[in-house]
């Protein structure tokens, strides 16, 4: 057992507007004296912004909102006590042991509960019991030329819902390490993907990914009004496209619903008390909205989606991913791979990337399985990918049904500077896209 | 009370509380970090966070157990021992831990704090940054980036008697200038605020973005290139971050591995790990056990010299305690001896790279990393700046490129990195062979 933890924070921000200008002070002190240097430095800090003359003025929040939400659970894990989790920990990490070329296996769980109460001089108060969980594990083989090469999940890394200990237990990590165990194993032996063009069936963990990179946040519409331009990026897709561009294929329905049940960022009412509501970003391939706060919004007359989230009380709410689902269609994964002639499947992932606006990625996942005649074949390590965001969504041509829908969750989507890591959920199933460059160099 | 103080009292009222544990540790951190973040020209967000963060480890023969809380009453105080002691006592033990460092001297730091930053008001940064918005306009150049003023007191006491503590102020403007079609960006930090030279990264910036008004195409393929310091200390971090002694000893998936002692790179390059360098406001102590960090010597001339460690990880190797965590945290590249107008001039056909974004480690063995340009990739052509490209993608293993570099004579401090915080002290690198794969579609 590497690490057992429990972190605690407690504290609160203030936000303040003069004049069209925002200040915000967090402070984790909570004495008289403290509470007047906040609203002194927010205050402070409101007014400095006033010196600009020609900013664009900020919005306030009008409606009065007042209200209780939390995060529904089964299986609290308070109830679960702690040697039970390291129990089923390295019990899972045992079983990931399946040969001697297995060097080093890991498990993992972490549960989050946050206390979130919203007060503001409009009346509002809102507070919120906001919970989430996740589970991840894997195995590292040593190959016979020293290659290391690991394989873990479930999905990308792990799983992350909203929702109790139930979560933990609903990741399976000891039914799935032996697997991963054995798949670790020829991995460390396995060719590399040959460079090529071929069809890629994606499973759902490593789509999940790839929504989150390549649609969730271009359609943050900080991002594509140039506010995150010095960090994060900007956007390939901006507000003036909606109705007209088209994102992807005739299968690409993509929608935000921060009310989803197991999203990470599922909550009662956003970060500046708006309310949840279900929203169509991309419709048959085509842009229609984005993910937006009260400024943007107001900005650009587009709707409000609730979707600001504040890493915690040290931080300002800004614009984020929330929760997005690419909406399944039909069949099932092992349906289109078995329609699949000549193609490959990925699972896991180990690296990514991809551009500040959102448009050309590579992206390395754990394991690739050839597909020959619907049939899954041989395994390659490093089976990359690489793509430009229209062309890759636009040549999605199978997206499989509610059997492999799963929510899964990011907890570490970093943003903003000072950086705040926010938890965000990517639902969605398997699909398969064609003519994918793969196998591409991983040096030269 | 100084923060200073304020923190090792903190420190030294949690382990009294914890003196029930075969061995404790407790890290206190207490920072004030604001920023004024722009774009289009104005403030977006105008933040200022206040924080105290103590975190225990407790320890029960090699049983342990970390809690962390930003409450300093004694009710927290005691709520954190008892959870830590439950806990320690329930979890399985760690085989590899073998002892916290026992007390030392720690090597008096008087560097890193400057008044200018720790009081600079809101009213400050706006000052500073009010002629860099009127230099864009005047250029028709829209922003993006920040100013921020910082002070952070790191702090570390344990039951052996190690007792450690360091306040440092750091500054930075981040600027991103941004044409219709180009953009050009540039940075500067340090930790003293009063030396914020704005004007200097308004015109860098801008001169950067009005080089052209479209980005031209650009064949990939094997090219010099021009690495700004904000450009090199990404590329730079693919191997720093496997020098650490899990990675060497136990993983084994550095490029280290089988390379000590071995010439690798060019004789131009020499890293060293300095917690001392002016440039730098970092405590002379591995923040995480509060042992002494030693200065090092890590690639000399070429030459592969050492990997660092952590108080855990020497005792589990039987190795000698570097004091650091698991990647030389104050990393320094020795300057050359050109300029670095000089290293351009020098420069028939390249390409000048000033920041690069999602770069990713692909095969630690060989420090292999791919990513992409951004804001701002220029032509170099007869040792000048000729024309704005869009951005590539590039491959590279830094064990291979860096055997033919030279550097700058002149060497800054980088922003700090987004997963481990830390800066570095870098001049500009010039690479002999960059392979960019493939070009964007965009600048």
């Amino acid at each position: 057992m590497r690490e057992a933890s429990d972190v605690t924070s407690a504290g609160y921000g203030v936000r303040a507007l003069i004049d069209g200008s925002w200040g915000f002070f967090g402070s984790d002190r909570f004495d008289d004296a403290a509470f007047d240097v906040a609203a002194a430095r927010a205050t402070a800090l409101a007014k400095s912004g006033t010196k600009i003359a020609d900013r664009v003025f900020a919005l306030q929040p009008q409606e009065k909102v007042v209200a209780h939400f939390e995060t529904p659970m089964t299986k609290d894990p308070a109830s679960v006590g702690l040697s039970a989790r390291a129990d089923m920990l390295l019990a899972a990490e045992r079983a990931g042991h399946v040969a001697k070329s297995v060097i080093a296996g890991y498990a993992f769980l972490t549960i989050w509960t946050t206390v979130k109460e919203f007060y503001s001089t409009t009346g509002s108060a809102v507070t919120q019991m906001l919970r989430q969980a996740g589970a991840g594990c894997g195995v590292s083989a040593l190959g016979r030329d020293q290659d290391v090469q690991m394989r873990g999940g479930p999905g990308d890394f792990a799983l992350y819902q909203g929702g109790g200990y139930e979560v933990v237990e609903r990741a399976g990590l000891h039914a799935l390490m032996p697997e991963y165990g054995r798949e670790a194993v020829l991995l460390a032996d396995a060719p590399a993907l040959p460079s090529g063009v071929r069809d890629l069936v994606l499973d759902s963990g490593v789509l999940n990914l790839q929504l989150h990179e390549s649609v969730g946040h271009p359609l943050e519409l900080d991002r594509a009004l140039g506010w995150e331009a010095n960090f994060s990026g900007v956007s390939w897709a901006t507000p003036d496209q909606i109705g007209k561009l088209r994102y992807g294929s005739e299968l690409l329905d993509v929608y935000v619903d921060n009310a989803l049940p197991l999203g990470m960022a599922t909550v009662g009412y956003d970060d500046e008390a708006v309310k949840p509501a279900r929203v169509p970003l991309i419709e048959r391939g085509i842009l229609r909205a984005f993910l937006t706060s009260r400024d943007t919004a107001a900005q650009t007359g587009l709707v409000q989606t609730a979707s600001t989230r504040a890493q915690d009380w040290s931080c300002v709410p800004m614009v984020r991913i929330t929760n997005i689902v690419l909406a399944p269609h039909e069949g099932t994964l092992a349906s289109i791979i078995a329609d699949t002639k000549d193609g490959v499947y990925v699972a896991g992932m180990r690296s990514w990337s991809i551009d500040d606006h959102r448009l050309n990625f590579q992206f390395g996942p754990q394991i690739g399985y050839e597909i020959k005649n619907g049939k899954r074949g041989r395994i390659f390590k490093q089976p990359t990918y690489t793509g430009v965001t229209p062309h890759f969504w636009g040549s999605m041509d199978r997206v499989s049904g509610p059997e492999d829908f799963v929510v899964w969750g990011t907890p570490n989507c970093g943003k903003g500077e000072p950086e705040q890591i926010s938890r965000t959920t990517q639902a969605c199933s398997a699909a398969r896209f064609r003519g994918v460059t793969v196998g591409v160099k991983s040096d030269a | 009370m100084l923060d200073r103080d304020r923190a090792l009292s903190l420190a030294e009222t949690v382990l009294k509380a914890a003196a029930g544990a075969d061995q404790a540790q407790v890290t206190v951190t207490i920072g004030d970090a604001s920023y004024a973040r722009f774009a289009g020209n104005y403030v977006i967000q105008n933040l200022d966070a206040v924080s105290t963060q103590i975190t225990l480890t407790y320890y029960a023969g090699k049983k342990s157990a970390s809690i962390s809380t930003d409450d300093a009453s004694p009710d927290s105080i005691k709520r954190i021992v008892a959870e830590a002691r439950d806990i320690a006592h329930r979890v399985p033990p760690d085989s590899g831990f073998v002892s916290l460092p026992k007390a030392a001297p720690i090597a008096p730091a008087t560097h890193g704090y400057f008044d200018a930053t720790a009081d600079a008001t809101p009213d400050d940064r706006i000052e500073k940054l009010l002629p860099v918005f009127a230099r864009l306009k005047s250029a028709q150049l829209s922003s993006s980036g920040f100013m921020t003023t910082q002070t952070t007191t790191s702090a570390v006491a344990n039951s052996l008697g190690v007792r450690a503590a360091f306040t440092g102020t750091m500054s930075g403007l981040q600027l991103k200038a941004i044409a219709a079609k180009t953009s050009g960006f540039a940075t500067f930090y340090s930790p003293d605020f009063s030396r914020m030279d704005a004007a200097g990264v308004s015109e860098r910036a801008a001169a950067k973005a009005t080089l052209a008004l479209e980005p031209a195409t650009f064949a990939p393929g094997d090219y010099t290139v021009l690495l700004e310091p904000s450009a090199f200390a990404a590329a730079l971090k693919a191997l720093t971050e496997g020098m650490g002694a899990d990675n060497v000893l136990e993983d084994k998936d550095s490029w280290m591995v089988g390379r000590i002692g071995k010439r690798l790179f060019s004789p131009h390059l020499t890293l060293r790990d300095d917690w001392s360098h002016p440039l730098f406001a970092n405590p002379p102590f591995n923040v995480n056990d509060g042992a002494q960090t030693k200065k090092l010597t890590l690639i000399d001339r070429g030459v592969v010299d050492r990997y660092v460690t952590s108080t855990y990880s020497a005792n589990k190797y039987h190795v000698a305690n570097t004091g650091h965590p698991n990647f030389p945290g104050n990393a320094v590249i020795e300057p050359g001896s050109r300029s670095r107008e000089a290293l351009l001039a020098s420069i028939e056909r390249g390409v000048l790279i000033t920041r690069t974004w999602y770069e990713r480690v692909v095969d630690p063995r060989r420090a292999s990393i791919t990513g992409i340009t951004r804001d701002g990739v220029y032509l170099i052509e007869n040792g000048k700046l000729t024309k704005t490209l869009k951005n590539f993608r590039y491959f590279v293993s830094m064990v291979d490129v860096l055997k033919e570099v030279e550097f700058s004579d002149t060497q800054v401090l980088t922003e700090p990195d987004a997963d481990t915080n830390c800066s570095s002290v870098l001049p500009d690198a010039k690479i002999a062979k960059y392979h960019l794969a493939a070009q964007t579609s965009f600048a």
